[in-house]
């Protein structure tokens, strides 16, 4: 009996350590690959609030346009130029003024030279009821490359003549407001 | 979600109360001993080393089945969740012994001593801040992206320890052990807080809501900077003799016998703390900032300010909110602190034949049966184990001792320990999550413990 348990300890040694010698199975790991990421980024971009007098001059007549030049360090960064892949602006105009606009974005780059363009027609609103107008411009093969190279964003808002459309006055009725954010669409491989 | 095993980093439930392993008495101080003394194999005498993950094993991403690699680690990512960590421990013994100072059977003082160097890491997974870079903040509008996730501490350190095990009488043995700290190099991200969300903007398109409360308390990191690697390696050197950021602590602990058969025993690990004060560098970003894109003003229609001046405003705000404050203020960081506790019932003495007696060779018990509880404070929760064992002495120079343990997370954790003694040489081994050995890869832990000793035995044992 002794020498039995004896025996049967031995044996489950033996079982309890040949079950310790560990393998790896079925893995590869040469499959490692770099893991790209490709993140989509929302960010707030420019906005503009404007009345009937902006666009009056001091002697309350109309002005042909006016404009706004903006600086946009953030597009020249190292980390925009690696991992940018695409970009989307996109744009709200409301318009309760009776007036036509044109509203035109230039990007220029450090040297003033001029990279990428575009413009918004925006409708007068004869009855004043806000009129939505969006627009989303999409910035992919040259003209992403256009977009990294900007570093400043001229705006300028032009005043349009329509047929319905009236003179502004300082006592026009309604406002022009632009809203717009940055959909970046971004890729890194780590 | 996946398979979950657990870490048990730190948990040495097959050491702990494996009377024939020295090193037992420094998870318990108080533990029996049942040898006159023993000198650690310098540099041997415990070699300790887990490493362990949650929420996913390496088979989950490089077994070979064919799937996307990248579609597999989007997977882990996702199923796991910020509750999920990652840990890293290790222990070696660079020298110990212990004696005897009082050899009455009845009432015995043990000191032992000696000097280990220990290796900490453990993270959660900061799983927001892992959306955020897999998806960003489009279709995650109204998404609070929690920063508090962010939870990192790593260290390495030496501690130099002396204990007191005195047995009172046959059914109480108590012990203490004093330890001193001295920490080689320390970072620890962890009381972090605050908050990145997108939300609905009232002027323009979107809000941006910056909320950053996070700090990073580093000691001991200059050596990274020191150009000639022997002079970092020199103070490095240095601090693991008591030149590092100095700390005190002690562990407490018993061992009850209210029946010959029976043991209740508990341990209290690293009650103590790490005073850091040189070569201190903390990080602190601390801001708040609602951002709502750029105004464009028209200077000839309101006033002189253009939007450049406005750009430089918004870029001062972000420069500022994203201003790291750097400090060398000291700070205090508690050990964690650690609960061992145990109660067993012991069986089957040997007889002699002959005489149809017990066999006076070995009087001692040569099975024991019972649970064993493990508790660890970790920054945001309580890590537990809970634990069957068996021991079993097979002659005076083989015991073992199998484990099979419980915690949050898996239910078939099964380790086993060996204790073998070739003359006065002894030598253990002790490994857990035996049954994931057969394929390591699906193993999300694995844990090795092992020694060499030199013991002097009890005349009768």
């Amino acid at each position: 009996m002794k020498k039995c348990s004896f025996l049967k300890k031995y044996l489950t040694l033996i079982i309890v350590l040949g079950a310790c010698v560990s393998c790896i199975k079925d893995t590869d790991f040469d499959q490692a690959t770099p893991i790209t990421l490709t993140p989509i980024m929302e960010v707030n971009f420019v906005e503009v609030q404007e009345t009937s007098t902006s666009f009056l001059d001091a002697s309350g007549t109309e002005k042909p346009f006016i404009s706004d030049l903006i600086v946009l360090e953030v597009l020249s960064s190292d980390f925009i130029h690696d991992h940018l892949t695409k970009a989307e602006l996109v744009f709200e105009v409301t318009n309760s003024l009776n007036k036509a606009f044109q509203i035109k974005m230039d990007f220029y780059d450090p040297a003033d030279m001029l990279q990428h363009s575009f413009s918004i027609d925006i409708d007068n609103s004869p009855s004043h009821i806000p009129l939505v107008t969006e627009h989303t411009e999409v910035f992919e093969a040259m003209s992403l490359q256009a977009l990294k190279a900007s570093f400043k964003l001229g705006i300028t808002i032009t005043l349009v003549s329509s047929a319905t459309g009236s003179v502004l006055t300082p006592d026009s009725e309604g406002n022009l407001a632009l809203i717009s954010k940055g959909i970046l669409y971004l890729e890194y491989t780590q | 979600m996946g398979v979950f095993v657990s870490l048990h980093a730190q948990n040495k439930q097959l050491l702990y109360g494996f009377k024939d392993v020295p090193q037992q008495i420094l998870l318990n101080p108080g533990a029996q001993v049942d040898h006159r003394g023993y000198i650690g194999v310098p540099l041997l005498s415990h070699i300790h080393f887990n490493a362990g993950i949650t929420g996913f094993s390496a088979f989950d991403v490089f077994a070979d089945d064919g799937k996307d690699f990248s579609q597999k680690i989007r997977d882990v990512v996702y199923n796991m969740d910020a509750k999920d960590f990652f840990g890293f421990n290790q222990q070696l013994d660079i020298f110990s012994a212990g004696l005897t100072l009082k050899t009455s059977l009845e009432e015995m003082l043990f000191i032992s001593f000696g000097m280990y160097q220990e290796s900490d890491v453990f993270s959660y997974f900061p799983k927001d801040l892992a959306v955020l870079a897999y998806e960003g903040n489009h279709n995650n509008l109204n998404r609070r992206f929690d920063l508090g996730q962010l939870n990192v501490s790593a260290e390495v350190l030496s501690v130099f320890h002396l204990g007191i095990n005195k047995k009172i009488n046959s059914k109480w043995t108590v012990g203490v052990r004093g330890k001193i700290y001295s920490s080689i190099a320390q970072a620890s991200s962890t009381e972090n807080n605050g908050s990145f969300r997108t939300v609905q903007g009232a002027d323009n398109s979107l809000n941006h809501i910056f909320d950053l409360d996070i700090k990073l308390q580093t000691s001991g990191l200059s050596f990274l900077e020191e150009p000639n690697a022997n002079e970092g390696l020199a103070v490095l050197k240095k601090r693991l003799l008591f030149g590092g950021n100095l700390g005190v602590g002690i562990d407490l602990g018993f061992t009850h016998h209210p029946a010959p058969e029976w043991t209740i025993d508990a341990s209290l690990q690293d009650i103590g703390f790490i005073n850091y004060s040189k070569d201190v560098k903390n990080y602190a970003l601390d801001g708040y900032l609602e951002y709502d894109g750029i105004q464009a003003l028209f200077p000839e229609a309101v006033t002189d300010q253009t939007a450049q001046d406005y750009w430089d405003e918004v870029s001062t705000v972000f420069d500022e909110l994203f201003e790291i404050d750097s400090t060398t203020t000291a700070y205090t960081k508690w050990r964690p602190i650690k609960l061992n506790s145990s109660i067993s019932y012991n069986f089957g003495r040997k007889t002699d034949k002959e005489c149809n007696c017990l066999d006076k060779s070995d009087p001692t018990f040569q099975n024991r049966v019972g649970a064993h509880l493990f508790a660890m404070k970790r920054p945001n929760h309580l890590q537990w184990a809970l634990s069957a064992f068996y021991y079993r002495k097979f002659f005076k120079g083989l015991q073992l001792k199998t484990t099979y343990t419980v915690d949050a997370y898996s239910f078939k954790n099964v380790g086993l320990g060996m204790s073998a003694v070739l003359g006065p040489v002894q030598f253990y081994i002790m490994a857990d999550n035996l049954l994931d050995y057969q394929n390591l890869a699906k193993s999300q832990s694995v844990s090795l413990q092992l020694g060499f000793n030199y013991i002097f035995k009890n005349n009768d044992n």
